[in-house]
């Protein structure tokens, strides 16, 4: 296993890893913003710049992707590397001076504040970090959203500007932003989730009980469909026993009972398991 | 004409059929060359075609045409003087040809072996009329080797390639040479990337071949976006058949059975005569399956560029390939490992491949010989701007960027001073006449602050504002960038901003301290080579032209006169006529004076919008 | 609808179903429509099994995509370092003026599409304006005003010779 020295201290590490692997396994902090375990490494913020030692010379690197193949040796700490990352959070204070995520992270990093003027337009703080975008793509498996235009004009959005069809309204994208640029508007008296700023919509399931939404309707047709449900309608199908649900008898009730308590909100869910519990 | 058969099954068979078309006996052929490439189309050459076609027939008819041929051609280089015309056998080189010359060429040369020597080039110096193009000094200093078929042959004929020697270097390597000893081949000639980088190309091409896993790919990259240059445009439209040989040899080397050609959007005639070109080698054999009949099998695919200067870097290209936008990615493993598709990729710059041929046919150690230590062979460049000689140049590395303006470019036009070379496109530096005698090769390029590049040399004149060309180019590419990384993005974006102020005269003491600073973070942050290099126009500007920032930030003055409301404008009273043209066109009525006597500009009211100036016939409009 | 999806139809194998090819795709529908009709884009989107997404990327990076209907005419203004040094930028500045529309737009009466484009490798030439696929030399502000008035409107032969200078 190759070693990475980072600032002096030493860690092993599976050969592929990235440098920030690395890093974190020493606990060692290096500020991300377009970076995410579960998404592919983009790079594309260059917040997480460190310096690499090629032995005569010293090279600015990112570390998320910056693949571990033998011994290295890297500077997180060094003045170089500093004023790198500084250098790219003051231009992304520029474009989203408002953002208070920004302003936070640009403190721990020691950035007191930005001497360039804003000269882009963001939508809501957006710092075009992409991880709206490649959870979409890579996690829900719809790319209902992604970059439009280039260059300065670079924005995310949805097909022609329009809400899009292919949203499910699962919020994924509210989850991983890092500048809260996107949110989830639930408008009760439609019973709809709106996926902000992409005007995308989707009808929300209601707790059968108490009128509560529960969450979108295509989310929750995806999950059933991950877990085997569309295999498994209609209910002869089931008792042939074709589905990894383990024996024929445990099978003949799940879906019907899963389906009915799928239509309560977690509360009511909570109020009937209590219910039967106290009165078997 | 020897028409080809449908497929040559073996080596021996095309060699037949290549040997028979070279010593095909042309005495008494007379031929007219025309070139059809994009600039002498745009001058009517197309219709010059038309017409000698005519000629031939009406001749014919009266038994008079015996063996003449018009061959259109692709460029011959003089673009400034096209359309160009010229007659074999005597080799008269006609330029600036109009449709009412045709019929007098075709009597007085095609068929009466006479020059017309209105049509002829005229040195500038000793006022000789040239029937020669060899004897013109913008042919004269170039040494041509990747263009040394271009505007002889026609380019969407196969066989005049083969007749030309074509595809004899690919035989030669499919039946003498390992892929091993075709890399070794280039190695000695020590060929370099000519799409800008200058990476050594048997180092790349070892890499890819050794590379675990395949399929592997190469590409030819002719995507040409910098603005101002037009050698791959002219290469592919001239010659598409030595690209294709080059990738052939490539392929071989490398171990590739698919092969891309990437060409840009704006050239559809590029595209047309390339698809010509493929589907006539493939036709015969010499692309596909068991390529002459050898176990080689390659192919090679065209792609259109989507209109995004990008692309012209390898990772952005491929992804266009893959069909998405093109952005780039980090190159920690190199595309020779894992590029189109994550596969083993070579992509080389389309004229890097049209040398290939050359390098196998007459050895590394030939190619070795032209150039510098570090720099071998020749480079081809757009030699265009304020320059007398527009046009298409190949020179032997190491040249100096004075023979090729003052020799081959006949100097600057109209009597002006010469101020700037820009070189290397967008992401390339300004050169000052103080280094005009550095040479032409990668190492001196950068070390001046610019670099190789794909080969645009853009001439400016005193007439150029520096800041304003620095301004031009941050604007190009902050409307090409695309937008995926932050320094690129935002910091072009800033950069802009300053200059904007600048130019128009807002500028503040420090904003170039501020530009230096942006190209700071640009030059150590950005993701790829187009946004590591972005900053490069304006810190050679500040570099060499530092006083010209200056004038503008602290005195509010242009020195160039380019930038509106850096300067003034005033009437000279001994040229003023009073002819009272700029008064009665002056939209604010800033102009006052009488009939026949010098008019006066009211600078209080003046706009500076440059339409006295404009309109004056006797110049006597000043910018001051 | 039917003749958009026998062409859509056609393109897609004329690629044999690649979707690496979908950028030539795409160009190939535009030569046909003269744009990207939303419409094909999703036929194309959904017979590929791509997300509408990615076609709308494509659409929106390369500066050659169109999503709305061009003029009967084609006009681009090369703004290249050359033509620039020759004044471009005035000449672009005069037609927007003249003609009320904005680079890349189209005029009202939908005579022409104005594009100013990069370099389109006739320095020579410099400044150059492309109509329709002629290449007009040396042009300045008052020259390009006078050939764009010249133009006819929407002629069919017009059309179909932009067509074969596309191709």
């Amino acid at each position: 296993m190759p070693t990475v020295t980072i600032d002096g201290h030493s860690v092993e590490v599976e050969r592929g890893a990235t440098v920030l692997d690395a890093a974190r396994y020493a606990g060692i902090w290096i500020p991300t913003l377009c970076y995410h375990p579960a998404l592919s490494s983009e790079a594309s913020c260059r917040l997480c710049m460190v310096e690499l030692d090629r032995g005569d010379w010293r090279q600015l690197v990112t570390a998320c992707n910056y693949p571990v193949r033998h011994d290295v040796i890297v500077y997180v700490m060094s003045e170089r590397a500093q004023q790198a990352r500084r250098g790219v959070m003051e231009l992304l204070l520029a474009r989203s001076p408002d953002s208070q995520e920004l302003k936070e992270l640009a403190e721990r990093m020691g950035v007191k504040g930005t001497l360039w003027p804003k000269v882009t337009e963001s939508q809501r703080n957006c710092i075009l970090c992409g991880l709206c975008v490649r959870v979409c793509e890579q996690i829900i498996g719809k790319s209902a959203i992604g970059f439009a235009g280039r260059g300065a004009d670079r924005t995310v959005a949805a097909p022609f500007r329009q809400p899009s069809e292919d949203c499910i309204g699962c919020g994924a994208c509210a989850a991983v932003c890092p500048v809260g640029t996107i949110e989830v508007r639930v408008h009760k008296d439609e019973c709809e989730v709106e996926i902000s700023p992409f005007k995308s919509r989707v009808k929300l399931l209601v707790c059968k009980q108490c009128g509560a939404p529960i969450l979108s309707t295509q989310v929750c047709e995806q999950a059933l469909r991950n877990v085997g449900w569309a295999t498994c309608l209609p209910m002869q199908a089931c008792s042939q026993g074709n589905v990894g649900m383990g024996r024929k008898s445990a099978h003949a009730t799940f879906w019907p009972e899963l389906r009915k308590r799928l239509r309560l909100c977690p509360k009511c869910r909570r109020l009937q398991t209590a219910g039967r519990v106290a009165s078997p | 004409m020897i028409d080809a058969p449908a497929r040559f099954a073996s080596i021996a068979d095309f060699e037949g059929f290549a040997r028979s078309l070279r010593s095909q006996d042309r005495t008494g052929t007379r031929s007219v060359r025309l070139c059809m490439g994009t600039g002498c189309q745009a001058k009517g050459a197309a219709r010059l075609y038309e017409l000698f076609e005519e000629a031939i027939e009406s001749a014919s008819g009266r038994g008079r045409a015996g063996n003449i041929e018009v061959k259109p051609t692709g460029c011959h280089g003089l673009c400034q003087r096209s359309p160009i015309v010229v007659v074999e056998p005597a080799g008269i080189f006609y330029q600036q040809v109009e449709e009412p010359d045709v019929a007098e060429i075709f009597r007085e040369t095609v068929l009466g072996g006479r020059a017309v020597p209105r049509l002829l080039y005229q040195d500038p110096e000793s006022g000789r009329k040239l029937e020669a193009a060899e004897e013109i000094p913008f042919y004269k200093v170039q040494q041509r080797i990747v263009l040394s078929q271009n505007g002889r042959i026609d380019p969407t004929k196969i066989t005049d390639y083969i007749a030309a020697g074509g595809y004899s270097a690919l035989v030669k390597a499919l039946t003498s040479m390992t892929p091993e000893e075709v890399i070794a081949e280039v190695e000695v000639a020590g060929l370099r990337g000519r799409g800008g980088g200058g990476f050594p190309t048997a180092r790349k091409w070892r890499s890819c071949r050794s590379a675990a896993g395949g399929p592997k790919y190469v590409i030819g990259n002719g995507d040409e976006g910098d603005p101002g240059a037009y050698m791959d445009r002219s290469l592919m439209e001239g010659n598409p058949h030595s690209v294709i040989e080059g990738m052939l040899i490539g392929a071989y080397a490398i171990g590739s059975e698919k092969g891309y050609i990437y060409v840009r959007n704006e050239y559809p005639l590029a595209v047309k005569y390339l698809r010509t070109a493929i589907s006539q080698a493939q036709e015969i054999g010499l692309l596909g399956e068991n390529i002459l009949g050898t176990s080689f099998s390659f192919d090679i695919q065209i792609n259109r560029g989507g209109g995004a200067f990008v692309c012209g870097e390898s990772t952005a290209l491929m992804a266009s390939l893959e069909g998405r936008p093109g952005e780039p990615r980090a190159k920690y493993v190199h595309t020779v490992e894992s590029g189109l598709w994550g596969k083993p990729t070579n992509l080389n710059n389309v004229e890097t491949w049209a040398n290939i041929p050359h390098i196998i046919n007459r050895g590394g150690k030939w190619f070795a010989g032209i150039g510098t230590e570090k720099s071998k062979g020749t480079k081809v460049f757009s030699l265009v701007g304020k320059i007398a000689n527009s046009g298409l140049v190949e020179v032997p590395m190491g040249i100096t960027l004075r023979r090729i303006i003052y020799e081959i470019g006949g100097g600057i036009r109209d009597g002006k001073k010469f101020k700037a070379v820009q070189t290397g496109g967008p992401s390339g530096g300004c050169i000052p006449a103080e280094h005009l005698d550095a040479r032409v090769d990668y190492e001196e390029l950068t070390n001046l602050g610019s670099m190789m590049g794909s080969g645009g040399l853009i001439v400016m004149d005193e007439d150029t504002c520096m800041v304003n060309i620095a301004r031009y180019f941050t604007d190009f590419l902050l409307n090409e960038s695309c937008g995926k990384c932050t320094p690129c993005r935002e910091g072009l974006a800033q950069m802009r901003h300053i200059l904007q102020g600048i130019t128009k005269g807002d500028g503040q003491a420090g904003d170039v301290e501020k530009l230096q600073a942006l190209a700071e973070i640009l030059s150590g942050t950005a993701l790829c080579a187009l946004g590591a290099t972005a900053a490069n126009p304006v810190l050679s500007t500040i570099r060499y032209f530092r006083d010209e920032y200056d004038a503008h930030i602290l005195d509010r003055r242009c020195p160039a006169k380019e930038c509106r409301g850096l300067f003034i404008y005033q009437i000279d009273a001994e040229a003023c006529k009073g002819c009272g043209i700029c008064l009665k066109n002056c939209p604010v009525d800033a102009i006052t004076g009488e009939r026949k006597a010098p008019h006066v500009i009211d600078e209080q009211k003046c706009t500076r919008c440059g339409t006295c100036w404009e309109k004056c016939p006797f110049t006597a409009v000043l910018k001051v | 609808m039917n003749q958009d999806s026998s062409l859509i139809e056609q393109i897609v194998e004329r690629y044999d179903r690649d979707v690496g090819m979908l950028i030539p795709m795409m160009q190939d529908l535009q030569a046909e429509c003269g744009y990207l009709p939303t419409d094909s884009l999703r036929a194309l989107a959904k017979r590929l099994n791509v997300p509408l997404m990615r076609l709308y990327a494509v659409a929106t990076f390369y500066a050659s995509f169109r999503l709305a209907p061009k003029g009967a005419h084609e006009v681009s203004l090369c703004m290249g370092t050359v033509c620039y040094l020759k004044g471009s930028a005035g000449i672009s500045q005069a037609i927007c003026k003249e003609f009320k529309v904005a680079p890349s737009g189209t005029t009202a009466d939908r005579l022409f599409t104005f594009t100013a484009v990069n370099c389109v490798g006739a320095c020579a030439l410099a400044p150059v304006m492309v109509v329709d696929g002629k290449y007009y030399d040396g042009v300045t502000s008052e020259s390009a005003l006078e050939i764009l008035q010249g133009l006819g409107p929407a002629e069919q032969a017009a059309q179909a010779d932009a067509k074969e200078a596309a191709e």
